[in-house]
């Protein structure tokens, strides 16, 4: 921890990105438009699960303006065996989720594509290809896929960790049990038991910018992707798994991106354009529409979740005990092991059991969503944390403070946490005059804890010293929440140079050193830390060329504000060299100087949240408005302290959406009912109060600046917030999402 | 099949458009598109359905460059509401909020400031949705349409309008000029409230628009009460309205309006609603609507 | 003697224990050691999972130093979002 007085690091400088994007002329996925460009179109599943007898697309190829279709024929065969399966990420899944080969998994499963001179004649071709299905029964809940005679989506699925393991085919992917401790002997010495079952939907995370790529076939077999992710060199990585080419044979420029939340972390488009492209010679652009989005892309898991706590009367937790079943859409994977892992991590406990169940259903696969799995299990514990706050008679913030995990306590997923700043959101919550302030009639108000775990992985990071002592910093991840300006302040804190003379730079796959993708919390703590790597690298030269200017010893040199200084007795003898100065001299002093760093971080934070929502109940119609809100987070140290706010209030905003109005409505035959913004209700801004921020600083160790992780954990506690508001509101515990309006009118029927 | 032009709004660049001057020049054009020519005002229902496929014009007659469906007039003997004048410039308009504010809170529900600067009542009436926010207003103040066409001038009052779904009386060809509304007689006053789970850029769950007359001691003289988004066309209540006339506006005379509103309510479970909640919410609606135009009515006695 | 601490779905791996000792400089010491001993950790260990040592993760782990008391728990890779 640098414990010197910070110039650049916590100021607020506007981003480097703003001019162009407020001007309307910064570059999106869906701006490029390459000369001989064909437009592409995808054709997608009617049915929410069928196996595909037969596809001609003779009539199609036919049409005039009509260049290249394709199926899942021409892609290599799914990746199998080793390799085809790399933490989370399955790849033979994934290149069945891209192309659909034997079966159609749900309404909106990539079929077949097209590319044409027109997207009209596109779409006309779309209407040309003719499909035969066999028609199965969709499964659509999770009820119904654990059921004995539920259809099985996948014949050679078998419920992993089941034990013994089933002999015939399962919807379950895995059971998980983890925990310590002997749970009953735990809750046989409770004075209070609560056990209650909670439900949520499936919900979209909801960027607006809806996909979009353009790919180019080179003649040599390369091909060029332009698109916008979180990601350039997880689209290179996972296009050369599904279409069976060496990572360097793909070149990703990642462009601007309007939002993602997770869901740009895998690929959809990408290796279907690259096809596209490579077939007809042409390059081709694929933008998705909204409705494909929503039907086509990955959102986050339906979940069922069982809670039992219980406390002693002093509030102390004896036990606790949980089951979670997460859907995973078409293919296994939902984020239900996260769940698993945050469901109880904020309190102590030394009787725990959790077991989790990933279940596959005919729902688009799920991808990642801010804090993915954690929001749900919160809403659970955080639930029943409440009504045992309310049983007890315990203020529910005195309550999390008699459990809540300190540094060096056990985590109920395992290990021992370091250092961080749980309680102090808890005290900055109960000090908040939020937290005392008056409420009216039909008012209520609500508190809830999130955590979550905060990545750290690969970044690389050039810093590059340009001749007019100006700095160039290149890193190769997609600027999502203004990480632009957080690398410059922290290039411009080691280099000694004001931010705005520091140009930050997303480069593409061929520019840079590999980078994992823009997720997982991890931009600012991780490639932050390669840029400040970097940047020493920078200055180390700088020394170094002022002291052969000087002729001492490079010992004999400091940095110190953006100069060299000559020490130890040289101070007399030499005036101090700015960066300007031993910039504009390196050519004659060895060659430019650039610095460079490539790294797997660390120790990333954990990152603790606690919340504060008021609302106010409609009673008569149910609508449930939120007046106040304040997010209250541990974050590290803010290196740009309004970014920081930008993810606490956004992560707030996407969870009030998740617990109000926000769900998956889909038919009986599998077909989604709401898949545009119009019915896919998430809040628009006039629906949401200012939401305040208090940023609690506890700086992480492993981070030079104490970084920990920012943009997920703030989407943990606002589902149980609001539904705890309601509740005071209404005297309604609302355990089933979205607490929409109807649903409160029923509620307050019973 | 011929190559057409590349681009990706190709329904804009290989559809025809014209922008007639008068009334007859659009007549003639609608007659010359035939079926495939449709009238094309804000746009803002139009060309999102055409852009996802839902209707596809090969003609669009623009309506915003006629004088007489530009205009709005307001005189002693009512209201002259051109069919292409933008919500704007009518919510702006201090004499339309001084004599028909339900009418012009609903305008100004419309959409968003984007929305509502090309955004029309004509549109929002002859797109034929159930849930038209205009649509229930129009109807409490009795209001007539005037459509234009081939045949010459016809009047058509906004409670038979809509006759469907996106189905209305308009004829092939045809079109509308205008929206006429009488001048209030004294103490009368109109309201509207919709319901949605947001506070913008949604469609109604339930509309209810008001008009009632209230004589100088307060009673109610006259009434009416439209509900939308819960039949297949906007409605109007007459149980709701006979429940108010007679009464001061008590609480038992509203609550009757209510339970005339729920048990004339015909809506449909759908993703915006159950039928059961919107049945409630018309009830409720209506009530505050009421109240709402009783309050506005005294002030005016 | 670093200590690695096991759910119980990889209990029946290691004889039932909930903890085992193992004498390891680093994790890559750890990870060929455990390989040795218990064979019926191959597959777990093949997958690549990330490790926990005294509370710090690590998504990749390599040569990470243990200290004699060092705590190493084996997690599931995840994903963010
Ligand atoms: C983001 C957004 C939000 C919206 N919010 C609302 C809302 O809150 N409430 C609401 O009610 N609506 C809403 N709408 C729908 C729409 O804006 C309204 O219905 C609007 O009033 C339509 O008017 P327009 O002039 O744009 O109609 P257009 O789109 O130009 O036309 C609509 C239809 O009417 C026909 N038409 C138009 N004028 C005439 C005429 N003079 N004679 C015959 N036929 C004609 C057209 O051919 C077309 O079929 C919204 C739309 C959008 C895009």
């Amino acid at each position: 921890m640098s414990e010197k007085k910070l110039k650049y690091v916590g100021t607020r400088p506007i981003r480097h990105d703003g001019v162009d994007k407020v001007l309307g002329k910064a570059n999106f996925g869906a701006d490029l438009n390459l000369p001989g460009m064909l437009h592409g179109k995808i054709l997608r599943s009617p049915h929410a699960h069928a196996k595909i007898i037969s596809i001609n697309t003779a009539k199609a190829e036919a049409l005039d303006g009509v260049l290249a279709v394709i199926t899942g024929d021409d892609f290599p065969p799914p990746p199998s065996g080793k390799g085809s399966v790399e933490g989370p990420q399955d790849f033979g899944d994934m290149a069945r989720n891209v192309m659909a080969r034997e079966k159609a998994l749900y309404t909106g499963h990539a079929i077949a594509a097209v590319a044409a001179t027109t997207t009209r004649i596109a779409e006309i071709a779309l209407k040309a290809i003719e499909v035969e299905y066999e028609v199965l029964e969709p499964v659509m809940t999770l009820e119904r896929a654990l059921a004995p005679d539920a259809p099985i989506l996948h014949e050679e699925m078998r419920a992993k960790g089941e034990e013994p393991l089933p002999e015939g085919p399962t919807n379950v992917a895995t059971r998980t049990v983890m925990g310590f401790g002997d749970v009953d002997e735990g809750f046989s010495s409770a004075d209070v038991v609560v056990e209650r079952e909670f439900t949520t939907e499936t919900v979209h995370q909801g960027y607006i910018e809806p996909h979009a790529v353009v790919a180019r076939s080179i003649s040599d077999g390369r091909a060029e992707v332009y698109c916008c992710t979180q990601g350039q060199f997880m689209v290179r990585k996972y296009c050369s798994k599904v279409l069976d080419m060496d990572p360097t044979q793909i070149k990703v420029t990642a462009s601007e991106i309007g939002g993602g939340f997770g869901g740009k972390t895998v690929v959809y488009a990408e290796p279907v354009s690259i096809v596209l492209a490579r077939k007809s010679g042409r390059p081709v652009k694929i933008v998705m529409s909204r409705e494909e989005v929503f039907i086509a892309t990955g959102p986050t898991s339906g979940s069922h979740i069982r809670v039992k706590i219980g406390v002693k009367n002093d509030g102390t937790i004896t036990a606790a005990d949980a089951t979670l079943n997460y859907e995973a859409g078409a293919f296994k994977g939902s984020p239900v092991m996260a769940g698993m892992m945050t469901i109880f991590s904020p309190y102590r406990m030394d009787h725990v059991r959790i077991e989790g169940f990933d279940v596959v259903v005919n729902k688009p696969k799920v991808a990642a969503y801010r804090a993915p799995g954690a929001p749900m299990a919160a809403f659970a514990t955080e639930g029943v944390m409440d009504e045992l706050a309310s049983q007890l008679g315990m203020d529910p913030v005195d309550l999390r403070l008699v459990n809540a995990v300190k540094e060096g306590d056990t985590a109920a997923y395992g290990p021992k946490f370091k250092v961080h700043g749980f309680i102090d959101t808890l005290q900055a919550v109960k000090n908040h005059p939020h937290y005392k302030a008056p409420l009216g009639p039909n008012q209520g108000r609500g508190i809830a804890c999130g955590f979550w775990f905060n990545a750290g992985m690969q970044s690389s990071a050039n810093v590059i010293l340009n001749e007019d002592g100006n700095a160039t910093v290149v890193t190769g991840n997609p600027d999502i929440g203004g990480s632009r300006t957080s690398m410059a302040l922290m290039a411009a804190e080691e280099l000694g140079i004001p931010v705005d003379k520091i140009r930050p730079v997303v480069a593409d796959t061929e520019s840079v050193g590999y980078s994992d993708l823009t997720g997982g919390s991890r931009v600012t703590f991780a490639t932050g830390m390669a840029v400040v790597e970097a940047a020493k690298d920078v200055v180390r030269q700088l020394r170094e060329r002022a002291a052969q200017t000087w002729d001492v010893s490079v010992d004999d040199v400091e940095w110190r504000d953006g100069h060299a200084v000559a020490m130890n007795g040289h101070a007399d003898d030499h005036e101090p060299l700015s960066v300007a100065a031993l910039a504009g001299s390196a050519a004659k002093t060895g060659g430019p100087i650039s610095g460079r760093a490539s790294l797997n971080a660390r120790g990333p934070g954990p990152g603790f949240a606690t919340h504060i929502c008021d609302v106010e109940v409609d009673k008569e119609t149910g609508r449930v408005s939120v007046l106040r809100y304040t997010a209250v987070q541990d974050v590290g140290r803010a290196i740009h302290p309004s970014y920081v706010e930008g993810q606490m209030q956004g992560g707030a905003v996407q969870g009030i959406g998740w617990a109000l109005n926000e769900a998956y409505m889909y038919d009986e035959k599998g077909k989604l009912q709401n898949p545009s913004f119009l019915d896919y209700r998430m809040p628009v801004a006039s629906d949401m109060p200012m939401i305040d921020t208090v940023i609690v600083e506890v700086p992480n160790p492993t981070h030079p600046y104490g970084v920990r992780g920012v943009g997920e954990t703030p989407i943990v506690p606002p589902l149980p917030a609001v539904a705890h508001a309601v509740n005071q509101a209404t005297g309604v515990r609302f355990r089933s999402l979205p607490i929409s309006p109807p649903r409160v009118l029923a509620a307050l029927d019973d | 099949m011929p190559l057409e032009n590349e681009g990706e709004d190709w329904r804009m660049l290989d559809a025809q458009y014209i922008s007639p001057r008068s009334v007859a020049e659009a007549v003639e054009a609608l007659k010359g598109g035939g079926k495939d020519a449709m009238v094309l005002a804000g746009g803002t229902d139009l060309l999102v359905q055409a852009r996802t496929g839902l209707r596809d014009p090969r003609l669009y007659v623009d309506l915003k460059r006629i004088p007489d469906l530009m205009a709005l007039d307001i005189s002693s003997k009512g209201l002259h509401l051109g069919a292409s004048v933008p919500a704007a410039q009518i919510f702006e308009n201090e004499d339309m909020k001084a004599l028909y504010p339900g009418l012009t809170e609903a305008v100004d529900l419309i959409g968003s400031t984007q929305i509502q600067g090309r955004a029309t009542v004509g549109g929002n009436l002859c797109n034929g949705s159930p849930a038209a926010d205009t649509v229930p207003s129009l109807l409490v103040l009795e209001a007539i349409c005037v459509i234009a066409g081939s045949e010459g001038e016809r009047r058509v009052p906004a409670s038979e309008f809509t006759t469907g779904p996106g189905e209305t009386v308009l004829r092939p060809g045809e079109f509308l000029v205008r929206i006429e509304i009488p001048a209030p007689s004294k103490g009368a006053a109109d309201a509207y409230l919709r319901f949605i789970p947001r506070t913008e850029m949604d469609i109604a769950v339930v509309g209810a628009a008001v008009s009632l007359t209230l004589d100088s001691s307060g009673c109610c003289e006259a009434a009416s009460v439209a509900l939308g988004a819960v039949a297949p066309t906007a409605i109007l209540v007459e149980g709701a309205a006979s429940a108010l006339i007679g009464s001061t506006l008590d609480e038992a005379a509203l609550e009757r309006a209510g339970s005339a509103a729920y048990e004339a309510a015909q809506p449909i479970d759908d993703k915006r609603g159950t039928a059961e909640y919107r049945r409630r919410v018309a009830s409720v609606l209506t009530q505050r609507s009421a109240r709402m135009a009783a309050e506005r009515a005294r002030g005016r006695n | 003697m670093a200590i690695v601490v096991l759910p119980p779905a990889l209990r029946a791996a290691v004889e039932g224990s909930e903890r085992v000792q193992v004498k390891a400089e680093n994790i890559r010491e750890l990870m060929s050691t455990l390989r040795e001993r218990f064979p019926l950790l191959e597959e777990t260990l093949d997958a690549g999972p990330a490790v926990s040592i005294d509370g710090e993760i690590i998504a990749d782990p390599f040569l990470e130093k243990l200290e004699p008391d060092s705590e190493v728990h084996f997690l599931p890779q995840i994903g963010g979002g």
